[in-house]
């Protein structure tokens, strides 16, 4: 089995960038409308199924295994066995505008 | 990873930051966490290519797919609240990814696998062939 990522981890990550976006718009909603037309918007909050995290995880692991393969190029295209900053510098745009 | 952004001034702000710094904590425990997972996945990768990772680089990994993960959390809401669907499904993590064709056919075929266990699973709950042949077929 490939090492991965833990999906409740994922899943934790998520629902703390959810909840502090949640709040945001709150605050923003509060000033523009006065009326309780956010209400709806907090009180059911976002959530993920577990295929969905499983999916993100495999997106995120897919990233990492990414940026080592091609700085493993680089690597290697120079002659060393071992990746140092400058090759992840090299391959980093590419990879950015990849994901 | 900035360390003790301007915090400790004064002690009336303690009451109102109790909550703040409680959920600071949670954020930095949930990203150590993800260090770690990002150390151990990219060292077992780099391990496959005979190369080994200078630590900066791991970190900086680290740092960047951790940004990325945010990013993505706000991208996956966007595309279910747009569904209007209040929870995150598979198509909306593949949607995440349509830029990159190749990727997004990787996670197709991911969630295809995904969508064939649990299908194995509910039928046979006892058959542990564990199929790691992840390769693309097209």
């Amino acid at each position: 089995m490939e090492t991965s990522f833990d999906p409740d981890l994922i899943h934790a990550i998520f629902k703390l960038v959810w909840s502090s976006s949640a709040e945001r718009d709150e605050e923003t909603e509060a000033v523009d409308v006065e009326v309780g037309a956010g209400a709806s918007k907090k009180s059911r909050p976002t959530t993920a199924n577990h295929s969905a995290l499983s999916v993100s995880c495999e997106l995120l692991r897919l990233f990492i295994t990414e940026a080592i393969e091609r700085t493993a190029i680089i690597a290697e295209a120079e002659g060393t066995n071992k990746i140092e900053p400058t090759h992840l510098e090299r391959i980093l745009p590419q990879l950015l505008l990849d994901f | 990873m900035e360390s003790g952004d301007d915090e400790g001034d004064g002690d009336h702000f303690d009451v109102l930051k109790g909550k703040d710094s409680e959920a600071e904590e949670r954020a930095e425990l949930l990203k150590d966490r993800f260090r770690l997972s990002v150390i151990s996945i990219a060292t077992s990768e780099a391990k496959k290519v005979n190369m080994e990772v200078a630590e900066p680089v791991v970190a900086c990994i680290a740092d960047l797919a951790f940004k990325y993960t945010e990013q993505l959390a706000r991208d996956v809401e966007l595309f279910a609240h747009h569904g209007g669907r209040k929870s995150v499904k598979m198509e909306d993590v593949i949607l995440s990814a349509h830029r990159n064709e190749h990727l997004a056919s990787l996670l197709r075929t991911y969630s295809q696998e995904l969508k064939g266990k649990q299908l194995q699973n509910e039928s046979k709950k006892k058959r542990s062939s564990k199929k790691d042949d992840k390769e693309i077929r097209d």
